[in-house]
């Protein structure tokens, strides 16, 4: 287990400010924000080349601050891969254990064995920069396993990969996770990659963490307006509560009320949190809908994009709503056309504000 | 027919003309320019010394150019192997760290640069004199540096100093702090890491460096006859023979020692390009 104990790194102009948080064996603990925020900070305190200005790193209880990174047994890989250029694959994958001195043999046994598990046998005595993308990352991989590591560190491992490679590669890491139990920590600023590999998931905005949890819970619940933005909620309007009864609360937006699902009392502040693809946009004189929430405006922007239309409606404030791009055609839903959107009171999640 | 394969002729030139570069081919004319000094100095002494070829042979096979040639190239490589041995850990630190002392270390490295190389001699000369801060008690020691093999390798390594430093920081600063990061991460310790990761990974900005560093030491004359006119490297040689014996005796000393300079750079570039080419199969 490893645990975050109030740790402050500063690094230049930037800090990491008082992170608390525990990454339990066998978590697959997404980190995930914004470029910038701290991520990769994490990552290398864990590994031990970074050592915090205040606080705590304890690995199963005990402060690691005086061990080095060369007797942590973790297993780290870039984004950028960072393969020995001047060695080859196989050289590249066998220098961890040659570092802790095995056997010659053994390295040799395990090296083939690798390379055979990630299918990169072919590529042995490649050098790492005549490599695509997706070999160069197998290679990486197969080098972090190689020492047989208690924790495995990935830093944005997916986002240079074509969507096939890296479709590829997330069945690896899984396999990785839940065949062989291996702690991985995953640096990421693509909600896709925490949604579908994540169980836990730490959200750090400008060097703060901000929501620590299962991913499920931040997915469903962010606290924060800024979490709620990375995490895929386009819409987010600011309100005041003006009633509330059986949790049923009524939200004044300014030109518009809004009925929501909320613990809250009369006159909270609060932000509205609606995903674009729960909005339904409907003509003006369209049916009638079993939604709380209808509410008039104008379309001002409409980008197509592949088989998807998004639609920007003012509704004294603007919303963004995702239909299909077939829907917008049949409805001639261009700019200037008067429409009605629709959204469950359900489908939104009030963050309180401070 | 015959005026129509003309016509056709000059429109696939006129088309050619048209895919020219012609910005590239203006700025090879400047530049050319540039490379005819050297080009003409060259061929001014190589014609001169071609008229008398028996004179030359007999100069380059005079022992004391033969020695002196020979003596300045090796303190050149001496003092190459200091720079290799002191040199790179400095570079690895300069190129790891960022602090205000970094600024006043390298403002003192790249000193030698600016001075006049009198002044640059002298400096070495009042360090490594017999009454010197460092002369003297290397003296008790047995070591002298006045008029002396040393103080020729000291001459070199400080005007030389820059050239190396300077470029292999720079290729050490290329090698990106990931490959130690992750080297660490697998077991090494900082020292393997520099030893295994980042030293190979700059090995070509450190053989440039050398022959930077050297040929810059082998070329040095103020520094050098400031603290050892004695034993004569190859351009105290040249002046002492052009001052004696006039431009004829001077010029084909000189020639020589051109001679010897271009195949040994030959060689040492040919190398360079061999060396730290990650991008082809190992």
């Amino acid at each position: 287990m490893i645990e975050f104990d109030r740790v402050s790194i500063a690094l230049g102009d930037f800090l990491l400010d008082d992170v608390s948080l525990s990454i339990r064996n066998g978590d697959y603990y997404c980190i995930m924000g914004p470029s910038g925020a701290g991520k990769t900070i994490i990552l290398e305190a864990i590994a031990g080349l970074l050592v915090p200005d205040s606080g705590r790193i304890l690995h199963d209880g005990y402060d690691v601050r005086d061990i080095p990174p060369e007797k942590r047994r973790i297993g780290l890989v870039y984004q950028d891969y960072s393969l020995f250029p001047h060695m080859t694959v196989e050289k590249n994958i066998a220098f961890g254990m040659r570092m802790r001195r095995l056997p010659k043999p053994e390295i040799g046994k395990q090296v083939q064995h690798l390379m055979k598990q990630f299918e990169i046998t072919h590529l042995a005595q490649r050098a790492p920069l005549t490599l695509s993308g997706g070999e160069q990352q197998r290679v990486a991989i197969a080098r972090a396993l190689a020492i047989d590591p208690e924790l495995l560190l990935l830093d944005e491992p997916l986002s240079a990969l074509d969507p096939v490679t890296r479709a590829r590669f997330i069945d690896i890491l899984r396999s990785l996770h839940r065949d062989h139990g291996l702690t991985i920590i995953h640096v990421t600023h693509d909600r896709r990659d925490a949604a579908s590999l994540g169980t836990r998931l730490a959200m750090i905005i400008d060097g703060r963490l901000v929501q620590e949890d299962r991913v499920e819970t931040i997915f469903s619940s962010p606290c924060r307006e800024q979490v709620a933005r990375f995490i895929g909620y386009e819409n987010i309007l600011k309100g005041t509560v003006v009633s509330c009864e059986d949790g049923l609360c009524i939200v004044d937006i300014g030109k518009n009320r809004v009925s929501v699902i909320a613990d809250a009392k009369k006159g909270d502040s609060v932000s509205l949190c609606i995903k674009a693809d729960d909005i339904t946009v409907l003509l003006s004189d369209g049916k009638k809908t079993s939604a709380r929430n209808t509410l008039e405006g104008i379309i001002v922007r409409k980008q197509v994009s592949g088989s998807l239309a998004t639609i920007t409606v003012d509704i004294g404030v603007e919303v963004t709503a995702v239909v299909t791009g077939k829907s917008a055609e049949e409805l001639a839903l261009d700019n200037g056309t008067p429409v009605c959107i629709s959204f469950k009171a359900t489908a939104v999640h009030v963050i309180h504000e401070a | 027919m015959a005026g129509t394969g003309v016509k056709r002729r000059w429109v696939k030139i006129k088309a050619k003309a048209g895919q020219l570069d012609w910005c590239l081919i203006g700025f090879a004319i400047i530049g050319g320019m540039l490379v005819l000094l050297p080009l003409l100095a060259l061929l001014n002494i190589t014609l001169g010394q071609l008229a008398d070829i028996p004179f030359l042979i007999e100069v380059a096979t005079q022992k004391q150019v033969v020695d002196s040639i020979l003596l300045t190239f090796f303190a050149g490589l001496v003092a190459v192997i200091i720079l290799l041995i002191f040199g790179t850990p400095l570079s690895y630190v300069l190129a790891r760290t960022q602090s205000h002392g970094n600024q006043i270390v390298e403002s003192l490295i790249d000193l030698p640069l600016v001075l006049p190389h009198t002044v640059a001699g002298l400096m070495v000369y009042i360090l490594f004199m017999q009454r010197g801060m460092i002369g003297a008690p290397l003296k008790s020691m047995g070591i002298v540096f006045e008029d002396a093999f040393w103080g020729i390798v000291i001459a070199m390594l400080f005007v030389a100093m820059p050239f190396y430093v300077n470029t292999v920081r720079e290729g050490f600063q290329k090698v990106p702090v990931h490959l130690e990061n992750v080297a660490r991460t697998l077991g090494a310790t900082r020292f393997k890491a520099f030893c295994l990761i980042v030293l190979p990974s700059s090995v070509r900005h450190i053989f440039n460096g050398c022959i930077l560093a050297w040929g810059r030491a082998i070329g040095e004359f103020a520094a050098v006859i400031m603290i050892a006119y004695y034993p004569m490297v190859i351009s105290t040689l040249i002046y002492y023979r052009f001052t004696t014996g006039g431009i004829k005796e001077s010029s084909a000393v000189a020639f020589v020692m051109i001679v010897a300079c271009f195949v040994v750079f030959l060689i040492l570039r040919s190398v360079t390009r061999y060396l730290g080419r990650n991008d082809d199969r190992v």
